[in-house]
């Protein structure tokens, strides 16, 4: 999705409404407060133009993976000042703690490549989000 | 009688630099630490090559999966802190960095200006206790 949002607390709010929207998620208040907690005790902008939201809620009932892209860039308070312009959310439900620390390690190292985001940021369809991930994780 | 003025401590910023998963048992007291001195935790695991190439050359395992492997198990261990430091309201930093660890911790004591760290005690540590300027806790 092409987010319209500039600043992070209103990024999560457009992220949740599409969950929401997409049944993907249920309770829109719990989920927002889950990622606005973290938010705001830590940057999850981990610089490079990328920032990953995450949470463990019960709000999800699997683990939840949202790509999003911003032109203009949104303020994530990075580690080196600069704007998202990749935003992947992960959310998890508190029981699947493993799996959920393991996606955001495995997507963590994966962003850190150049090449990886320079696909992401081209890509033109999820298919193509899903076949990059897909073909620089293995 | 001579009365002295007593100053607290305080360390705003202090940091955790961890080697491997074996660290996490030092996890929950460094957390402990940064709520009982209300400090922001700055979380630092430092790929080294040198590491990696020791390793590669004493498992004969391809360079590249070793170096996936370190980082994966590196990013993990930073999540780990800070999901726990979520739940216990401490601010966390994670950082992951390439390069040897004694110019990568000196480069984050003074960028960050870090005012206190917090290693685990073992043998790969002792050379920041020897070099770091600022104060060093081993737990």
């Amino acid at each position: 999705m092409e987010m319209s949002a500039t600043e992070k607390l209103e990024a999560i709010k457009e992220l949740v409404e599409f969950m929401v929207g997409k049944n993907i998620a249920r309770n829109r208040e719990q989920l927002f407060e889950a990622l606005a907690k973290r938010e705001n005790l830590e940057s999850t902008g981990i610089g490079d133009g990328i920032a990953i939201p995450h949470a463990r809620t019960d709000s999800v009932d699997d683990l939840v993976l949202v790509f999003a892209r911003s032109s203009t860039g949104i303020d994530f308070s990075s580690i080196d000042g600069k704007p998202s312009h990749i935003i992947f959310l992960i959310a998890s439900p508190e029981n699947k703690k493993s799996e959920y620390i393991i996606a955001l390690a495995k997507l963590s190292r994966l962003l850190r490549k150049l090449p990886v985001r320079e696909q992401l940021k081209n890509a033109s369809n999820p298919q193509e989000v899903l076949n990059i991930i897909k073909n620089n994780e293995e | 009688m001579e009365t002295k003025e007593f100053t607290p401590l305080e360390f705003p910023r202090i940091l955790l630099y961890i080697v491997d998963n074996t660290d996490q048992a030092i996890f929950t007291p460094a957390i402990q630490f940064c709520k009982l001195f209300k400090s922001q935790l700055f979380v630092l695991f430092v790929l080294e090559e040198h590491r990696i190439s020791k390793l590669a050359s004493i498992t004969h395992e391809n360079i590249e999966s070793i170096k996936k492997r370190i980082e994966e198990e590196g990013w993990e261990m930073l999540y780990l802190v800070e999901d726990e430091a979520v739940e216990s309201g401490v601010r966390t930093s994670l950082h992951m960095e390439n390069g040897q660890v004694p110019r990568v911790v000196k480069k984050y004591l003074e960028n960050y200006k870090i005012n206190l760290m917090l290693v685990r005690k073992r043998e790969e540590t002792k050379k920041i206790f020897v070099s770091a300027n600022v104060p060093v806790i081993g737990l």
